[in-house]
């Protein structure tokens, strides 16, 4: 049995430990628990394990193949990562709730039907909110409600889907399911939720930025990467989602350009590789699965890494936002080598770690035909690396004034981004060590002189672009202010609309009782003129209406059944 | 042989400890013998219902006094799932009380607060059991005057309880003798007071004018007791101003044995043979339940005080009850008896959490509230959780009940019917959310000591929310027993 | 204090950073030369195009930039605008 429990179920347990331990120790515990399970990740073998029958279904716990694999291993690599990088903080709310949330991701990955995947979708919106209520500011305090709200939205109606689905199949497995009808539209639609589809995405550039220094790297990390995850088990080679994925992959970098908090920045980013992963699951061959995963394996990665890097800067300047930022390379010079390193990596640079997915997904959307998605991905890519690789470290980092000095980051923060940069660039120069768990064969030359040089080609003249366009000054300058996005719909158009009903209502309630007050009132004081001291009149009115609706209804039955 | 008699046990066992409680002294004494006697009475109806599961109904004859003459408890699947959910709230509100009762109530009534809610308790139960239709009066009677004392007991925290309580009196005996003279019309034309004979009795006499007018009092009669839209307004304030505890009780079962009283006369004693029942479900309960489901919704809205506005909210919830009695199909009258179940679980742990706020602020009205989801946590989660449960969420027993509903409604044709109970849900959200809001997102008023409700409040708080749940995920056991009621009612093979 | 030149790191002189733009100008003609000195893998025919990849990311950026602009114009509000 022991042999059999499953790695996230180690994390899950372990994190409610945690606040028993002298706050000293409780980091080498955290540490100790994804360690731990990556072991036992390591030592299980393939198959379906720790099944349990209830009302005589099996709900699987532990489902071990190539896909939940690479998942699970990339997952807890990224919970040890955060665990060194939020060594210095004595916070048992985020110490718990951050291995809380990874556990629920873990546990998510390899569960094999629908209900149990429910109850892991659940326990990471809910555990992951404490991240962002952990900043202790009243704005993140709303915006973790709200994140709250849409996340627990998306499980409901990942129930409602698989209830449905139930009644109309039979099963609840948590495998291909194609998108006919009502139950499995229901079901993809509360994944697109959680992948931050256009137009349901807004939960993410919401409330990511809000949380904690720590809290933002460990939530992008899971979520979304779970959503992806759950796509590609379950609607791979869905035709729909290739669109729904290019648009996804170009219209956040829009927003990126426009925004100011480089953390929001970032998580318009990582909304923009997501969309690469859902035109991956879209095309559905071997190859982009292929990519997706690596994609997803490579894109926690550098995306934490550069999310470590922003929050070490805020963690150190008290700001990531880029008009308040500037110079800092000289003060964190390590910091400003790392965030180097995670823009070459995000924005494809051979010899980096997303050069090696992204050109899987990309040959894997060309081998398909689908030439005006594939144009859209490399503009998008050309996008990704004018925000990340050139313009972040720019504003942050090497941008004139202001000049901002402060400490290194912490050594635990430089360790954490050091550990992940190497990673990064591992990858990227041994591929062939992240091709050996991908779930499908690779049949795939990654280092050839025509990819290698046409994506030089293409991050030199976007380079050269912003160039250009900073010495001519015609970039849109960092000025703090907030761009409307979709959040605008249920932040102030609905709440619009209710007061409106609202106030409505009021008025016509009061118009109302105001005339028929009129009338009852001599009514009523002529029946209870007697009646005694003042405002039992008030109170009275009640019973005698009460009775005068009595005798009318007794009347109108009895008149009803006389006719009848 | 106790096996035997446990049918009159259930009655007699609250009705003598209530005078014995009478004589305790102290407050904690009556508590401790009202705690036992409910949760013996508990354990009769588990037993009962098990029973009657198993074997069909059980008649058991007062005194064996054969049937027409004496009086005959008869029970089936119908009244023992409400004697169940009766005598269980009966016995989670004991716990809770003692802490509020003692806050809320003088300390020379305390004692006698035990006794009037043991003979209340013992009148709801004798209702609901009995076979006979004279002594389900009698047993009206008996619960009603125990529950007017129990609403004037809240005048110690607002005078206000005496003229609602004053009120309640008046309604509750109006309703009451609508009723008995409906009982002695139908006695004149039929001769009978047995249920069971009354309804062979009565076949045959559809065009009978007196068993009409008689038919045309019950209904009204019954109607005013389970609050029927319009004839609601003594419930808000009664239930505003009894003392927390009362309210919990009353709001969970005194107006579930009027609905069970009126499934009964309609569809036992008088039956689906009569045309006026078709006409008077289509023609009255139909509109008047929407009319409920609406407008009692909406006055809730605009509720400053969380008790008035969960008061209306159970006006409204009981024109969802009324609403499953009048499609007249198995699905209708499944989700009617599940609803009353489910709806006395989630008002159980609303008017629950409500109490504590009280309890810890002396009033609980949206200004009372704010802040509280993070001084009271416990508190304010199990309200949401009730509020959910209220409005319907997947996952809690709200939603079953709205399922069943609109599978009856959808099953008669009536479609439209289906989209206006997923419209008066969303005013629900309305309500629920102003209380979430000020208690989650506004700051709590500057020196305001707060303090988390005491365990003895909490346990049977959560308790009702864990049942909220746990009866929403796994409906099983409670759509089984709603659904042999329903087919009892309709007098369908099973 | 005594010699400002030591003081000024490279990267914040005068001129240099014409040199790097001026390097980058370089880097892209002769990564847009390199094209036709080796066997380009091409799946569509518009990847044949000299220099194709470059040019779509030269006028990607440049697009991206100006639409992001234009679209400020209409997104743009105070830092406050939802706490009012």
């Amino acid at each position: 049995m022991i042999a059999e429990l499953p790695p996230g179920l180690i994390l899950i347990v372990g994190a409610l430990l945690i606040p028993l331990l002298r706050p000293h120790l409780r980091p080498y515990l955290m540490l100790a628990l994804p360690v731990a399970a990556l072991v036992q990740l390591l030592t299980l073998p393939a198959g379906l394990h720790a099944q349990v029958d209830i009302l005589g279904h099996s709900l699987v716990f532990l489902r071990i193949d190539g896909l939940s694999f690479v998942f699970g291993l990339i997952f807890l690599i990224a919970a040890v990562l955060n665990v060194i990088y939020g060594w210095h903080e004595d916070d048992p709310v985020q110490q718990v709730s951050g291995l809380v949330y990874a556990g629920a991701a873990v546990g998510a990955v390899f569960v094999g039907d629908l209900v149990s995947l429910f109850v892991f979708w659940e326990l990471t919106a809910i555990a992951s909110v404490f991240l962002i209520w952990a900043s202790r500011t009243e704005r993140a305090y709303r915006a973790g409600m709200r994140y709250l709200l849409v996340q627990i939205g998306s499980g409901v109606i990942l129930l409602a889907g698989v209830i449905l689905h139930y009644r109309a199949t039979g099963s609840i497995a948590f495998d291909r399911l194609e998108l006919t009808g009502l139950p499995t539209a229901l079901i993809l639609f509360a994944f697109g939720i959680k992948c931050a589809f256009p137009l349901l995405h807004n939960w993410l550039q919401d409330a990511y930025p809000e949380a904690t220094v720590v809290g933002t790297v460990i939530l992008s990390a899971f979520t979304t990467k779970l959503a992806a995850y759950a796509l590609a088990r379950s609607f791979a080679g869905t035709d729909m989602l290739i669109w729904i994925g290019a648009i996804m992959a170009v219209f956040p970098i829009v927003y990126a350009v426009i925004e100011n908090d480089l953390r929001r920045v970032m998580a318009y980013i990582l909304n923009n590789q997501l969309g690469f992963m859902v035109v991956g699951v879209g095309i559905g061959t071997p190859l982009a699965l292929n990519g997706v995963a690596a994609l997803a394996f490579c894109g926690i990665l550098y995306k934490a890494l550069l999310f470590m890097c922003l929050g070490a800067v805020l963690f150190r300047a008290g700001s990531a936002r880029a008009s308040d930022l500037g110079g800092l390379w000289k003060s964190m010079p390590w910091t400003t080598g790392f965030c180097i390193v995670g823009g070459a990596s995000i924005s494809a640079v051979p010899l980096f770690a997303g050069f090696i997915a992204k050109s899987m997904v990309l040959a894997a959307v060309a081998e398909g035909g689908h030439w005006i998605v594939w144009l859209v991905l490399l503009a998008a890519s050309a996008g990704v690396f004018h925000q990340t690789g050139l313009r972040i470290p720019y504003a942050a980092f090497f941008a004139r004034n202001p000049e901002i000095r402060c400490r290194e980051a912490p050594l635990n923060m430089l360790a954490a981004m050091g550990i992940t940069s190497l990673l990064c660039i591992a990858i990227g120069v041994y591929p062939a060590m992240l091709y050996a768990v991908l779930p499908y064969q690779v049949d795939f030359a990654v280092y050839t002189a025509s990819h290698v040089v046409t994506q030089l080609q293409l991050l030199a003249f976007a380079a050269l672009a912003f160039s250009i366009l900073l010495r001519h000054r015609v970039y849109p300058q960092d000025v703090p202010s907030i761009n409307l996005d979709s959040d605008w719909i249920y932040r102030r158009l609905l709440p619009a609309f209710v007061d409106v009903y609202r106030d409505g209502l009021r008025m016509m309630r009061f118009r109302a009782i105001a005339r028929a007050q009129v009338r009852l009132n001599r009514f009523i004081a002529a029946v209870y003129r007697h009646h005694g001291p003042q405002g039992v009149l008030a109170r009275t009115w009640p019973v005698g209406s009460t009775v005068l609706w009595v005798a009318v209804l007794l009347c109108v039955t009895l008149v009803f059944y006389y006719i009848e | 042989m106790i096996a035997y008699h446990l049918p009159i046990l259930q009655i007699v066992v609250p009705l003598i400890a209530a005078p014995l409680s009478a004589f305790c002294r102290r407050a904690g004494m009556a508590w401790y013998l009202a705690l036992i006697i409910c949760a013996a009475s508990f354990a009769i109806s588990v037993a009962l219902l098990v029973r009657v599961l198993d074997e069909g109904h059980i008649s058991y004859l007062l005194g064996n006094w054969a049937a027409p003459w004496g009086i005959e408890y008869r029970i089936d699947a119908v009244n023992a799932f409400v004697l169940l959910i009766i005598s269980g709230m009966g016995t989670m509100v004991l716990p809770y009380a003692r802490v509020s009762i003692a806050d809320e109530i003088e300390p020379h009534n305390q004692a006698l607060f035990y006794t009037c809610y043991l003979l209340c308790f013992a009148g709801l139960l004798g209702m609901v059991i009995t076979g006979d239709a004279f002594n389900a009066f009698v047993f009206m009677e008996i619960s009603s005057l125990a529950t007017y004392v129990l609403v004037a007991l809240g005048a110690k925290r607002d005078r206000r309880a005496l003229s609602a309580a004053f009120t309640y009196l008046v309604m509750g005996t109006i309703g009451a003798t609508f009723f008995v003279i409906g009982i002695g019309l139908v006695y004149m034309v039929t001769g009978t007071l047995n249920m069971a004979d009354l309804a062979a009795r009565l076949q045959g006499l559809e065009q009978n004018r007196t068993a009409l007018v008689a038919f045309a009092f019950i209904v009204t009669g019954i109607g005013l007791k389970l609050a029927l839209f319009p004839m609601h307004l003594w419930l808000p304030n009664a239930y505003a101003f009894a003392p927390s505890a009362v309210t919990v009780f009353i709001a969970a079962t005194a107006t579930k044995a009027a609905v069970y009283l009126m499934l009964r006369f309609l569809f036992t004693v008088f039956g689906t043979d009569y045309n006026v029942l078709g006409l008077t479900l289509t023609y009255m309960f139909t509109p008047l339940a929407l009319a409920a489901m609406f407008a009692a919704s909406t006055v809730a809205i605009f509720q400053f005080e969380i008790k008035r506005m969960l008061a209306y909210s159970s006006v409204a919830q009981l024109g969802y009850t009324v609403l499953g009695i009048s499609f007249a199909s198995v699905t209708g009258l499944t989700a009617t008896m599940i609803h009353l179940f489910n709806h006395a679980l989630m008002k159980g742990a609303l008017f629950m959490a409500v109490g504590a706020i009280v309890l810890r602020h002396g009033a609980a009205t949206i200004d009372s509230v704010r802040g509280l989801g993070r001084t009271m946590p416990w508190t304010m989660a199990a309200f949401v959780a009730g509020g959910l449960s209220l409005i319907g969420v997947p996952l809690t027993v709200g939603f079953i009940s709205k399922w069943y509903l609109v599978a009856a409604s959808l099953e008669s044709g009536r479609w439209p019917i289906a989209v206006l109970i997923v419209l008066s849900s969303l005013i629900g959200v309305i309500y629920i959310w102003r209380v979430i809001e000020a208690a989650y997102l506004e700051k709590p008023p500057e020196g305001r000591t707060a303090r988390e409700a005491p365990l003895s409040m909490l346990i049977p708080t959560w308790g009702l929310v864990g049942a909220n749940i746990y009866f929403g995920i796994d409906a099983e056991l409670t759509s089984r027993v709603a659904g042999a009621a329903a087919r009892l009612l309709l007098w369908v093979a099973p | 204090m005594t010699d400002d030149r030591h003081k000024t790191p490279w990267i914040e002189r005068k001129g240099n950073l014409t040199w790097i733009h001026r390097g980058l100008w370089i880097a892209c003609a002769g990564l847009a030369l390199a094209d036709f000195f080796y066997h380009k893998h091409t799946v569509f025919r518009i990847e044949e195009f000299p220099a194709f990849y470059g040019l779509l990311g030269f006028i990607a950026c440049v697009g991206l930039v100006f639409g992001a602009r234009e679209i400020r114009k209409i997104l743009k509000r105070g830092e406050n605008y939802y706490d009012r």
